[in-house]
C-alpha cells in the first residue's frame, strides 16, 4: 500500500468532524467523539458553529447542528437523505431511530 | 499534458490488454466439474463457470450470451478455451469470440462421444497449446486512452462517499481528460441522487433513460414490498453510519467525477465509443464487476469503508479505503491508503495524483492484493425464471 503523507501545509488543520455543505444540518464525526464534548465546525461557507454532543458519536456517524423539526428534511452534501421521524435536538446522533428514506416506499 | 503509457498486450483487434489470461470458460452446468479438472492441469489459466444458461429465455438469454462472448472479448484474455455441451451455443460463442482475431479452441460433449473424460483430456492438451503461444506475447507501450475503468464502491461507509468515492471520481476526470474510457453501474446507488447525474448527461434523453433506470428499480422494490432499510443500505452500511439509500446514493456517484455522461449502457453492453457511461445493473459487486468486464473494462477501481476482499477474476480491481480503522488492519486487501485525505492531511488532488500513478504500475502488470490472494471470480446477472 501507498505510505500517505502525514501533514500537508496547504490543507487546513484536520478536524474531528466535518460539515460537507452550507446547507446541511448534519455534520459526520472523523473520529469516535464522546458525549458532552463541544465541537467546532467550520461550514463550507466559513461559517463557524459550536455543537455540543448529547451523546457519543462513532466514527463516521452524524449528529445534528441543530434542531430539526419531525418531518424535516435531514440534509448532507448539501441534498436531502431523508425525513426526520421525530425531533432531532442539536448534538443528538442522527441514524436510522430518527431518520429515515423518504424513497421506495 | 504528457501523453501517459502504460506496459500493456497489443491485440489483433481493440483496445490492449493489461494480462494476458488464457480463460477456461465453462458454458454449461453439465460441464463445470470437468472445466475445474481441466484448469486445475493448466497452472494460471482463469476459470469462469456457468453454472447455468440453458433454459434462459428472451432479454435474458440474450444478456447472459452477451455476458460470456464480453468476457471472451475483454482484451486482458489473450486465448480462450470453451467447454460446453451441445454445440449450438458453444460455436456461436466461439465465431463472436475469434471474430476478434484472438485464437479460440472449443471442445464439446457432443462431439466427445459423450465421455467427459474425453473432453478433459482434448480440452487439457488444446488449452496447454494456447497457454505456450501466449506466453511468447511481449508487453509493449500503450496510450492510457486505451483504458476502460469500471468504477464500484461496496461494503461502503461514510468514509468512501466523502473520501474514497470523490478520490475515485478526480481519477475518472483524469482518465476522460487522457481519452480513456469509465463505465459506473449500481442503478439503485443513483436514487435520491438521479437529479446530480441527470444534469451532467450528454444530451436529454440520456438524463431521461437515468432517471427512468432508477424508477424502474425504486419501483421493483416497492412492486416486491421491499424496505431498502436493511437491504440497501444493508447491516454493514448502517453499523458504519450510513442511515439511508439517499445518504449511500449521494456518496457512490461521487465515483463517476464531474465529466459528461455520454450514455446509459445495458448490463454488459459494450459501449462504442470512448467516454464516461452509466450501467443499468444490480447493486451487488459480483454481477456488477462482471458487467463491467463483460462490457469490456481492462481495470476496476474499487472503493470500500469497512473492507471488501471481492475482485474480479479478469480486470486486476484496485482497492482503496479511506477508513482509518481499516487502512491500519486490511493492509492484505486494501492497495490504496486514503485515510491521510480523511484526516486532513493530504490534499485530495494530490492522492488522485497517487492514484493514476498506481493504476498505471498495475496496468502494467504490478498485481493486486486480489490477484496475488485469488479473490476473484465472474459471474452473470440473471433476470428471471427459466425454462
Amino acid at each position: 500500500m501507498n505510505k500517505p503523507a502525514d501533514k500537508s501545509p496547504a490543507e487546513p488543520v484536520a478536524s474531528i468532524a466535518l460539515l460537507l455543505h452550507a446547507d446541511d444540518n448534519v455534520a459526520t464525526a472523523l473520529q469516535a467523539l464522546v458525549g458532552g464534548q463541544t465541537v467546532q465546525l467550520q461550514g463550507a461557507d466559513g461559517r463557524d458553529h459550536a455543537v455540543l454532543l448529547r451523546e457519543p458519536i462513532g466514527l463516521c456517524h452524524k449528529f445534528a447542528l441543530c434542531e430539526i423539526a419531525q418531518g424535516d428534511m435531514v440534509r448532507k452534501y448539501g441534498e436531502a437523505i431523508g425525513l426526520a421521524t421525530k425531533v432531532v435536538h442539536a448534538g443528538e446522533h442522527v441514524h436510522i431511530h430518527n431518520l429515515r428514506s423518504s424513497r421506495a416506499t | 499534458m504528457p501523453a501517459l503509457t502504460f506496459q500493456g498486450f497489443v491485440r489483433q483487434h481493440g483496445k490492449a490488454g493489461v494480462r494476458n489470461h488464457l480463460l477456461v470458460m465453462s458454458i454449461a452446468g453439465l460441464t463445470g466439474p470437468a472445466a475445474h479438472r481441466v484448469a486445475q492441469a493448466l497452472p494460471g489459466s482463469k476459470l469462469v463457470c456457468m453454472p447455468y444458461g440453458g433454459g434462459l429465455i428472451g432479454a435474458d438469454q440474450a444478456q447472459h450470451m452477451r455476458a460470456l462472448a464480453g468476457f471472451g472479448l475483454n482484451a486482458n484474455v489473450g486465448a480462450v478455451l470453451l467447454i460446453g455441451s451441445d454445440l449450438p451455443k458453444i460455436g456461436t460463442l466461439a465465431q463472436a469470440i475469434a471474430a476478434s482475431g484472438k485464437p479460440v479452441a472449443a471442445i464439446c460433449l457432443d462431439d466427445c462421444g459423450h465421455d467427459i473424460l474425453t473432453l478433459s483430456d482434448r480440452a487439457i492438451r488444446a488449452g496447454a497449446r494456447l497457454h505456450k503461444d501466449l506466453s511468447r506475447q511481449r508487453r509493449l507501450p500503450v496510450p492510457l486512452a486505451e483504458l476502460f475503468v469500471g468504477l464500484e464502491c461496496g461494503r461502503s461507509d461514510p468514509s468512501s462517499g466523502m473520501v474514497a468515492n470523490p478520490l475515485i471520481g478526480a481519477l475518472t476526470d483524469s482518465l476522460i481528460t487522457h481519452g480513456a474510457s469509465a463505465v459506473f453501474g449500481e442503478t439503485l446507488e443513483w436514487l435520491g441522487a438521479e437529479h446530480l447525474l441527470a444534469r451532467r448527461a450528454a444530451t436529454p434523453a440520456v438524463g431521461e433513460a437515468l432517471v427512468q433506470a432508477v424508477l424502474r428499480r425504486e419501483q421493483l422494490a416497492a412492486n416486491q414490498g421491499v424496505d431498502l432499510l436493511g437491504n440497501n443500505p444493508g447491516p454493514t452500511n448502517i453499523a458504519a453510519g450510513l442511515s439511508t439509500i439517499e445518504e449511500k446514493s449521494l456518496g457512490a456517484i461521487a465515483k463517476s467525477g464531474s465529466a459528461a455522461i455520454d450514455g446509459l449502457l445495458a448490463y454488459a453492453r459494450a459501449p462504442a465509443t470512448a467516454g464516461l457511461y452509466a450501467m443499468d445493473a444490480p447493486a451487488y459487486s459480483p454481477e456488477s464487476l462482471s458487467g463491467f468486464v463483460a462490457a469490456g473494462a481492462q481495470m476496476l477501481l474499487f472503493s470500500t469503508g469497512v473492507g471488501n476482499s471481492y475482485v474480479s477474476l479478469l480486470a486486476p480491481t484496485i482497492k482503496l479505503s479511506a477508513n482509518p480503522v481499516a487502512t491500519q488492519t486490511l493492509g492484505e486487501q486494501l492497495d490504496f491508503d486514503a485515510s491521510a485525505v480523511f484526516r486532513g492531511a493530504q490534499p485530495m488532488d494530490a492522492a488522485a495524483g497517487e492514484l493514476l500513478e498506481l493504476l498505471i504500475d498495475v496496468a502494467s502488470g504490478t498485481l493486486t492484493w486480489g490477484e496475488v490472494l485469488g479473490e476473484g471470480d465472474e459471474v452473470v446477472s440473471r433476470m428471471g425464471e427459466a425454462l
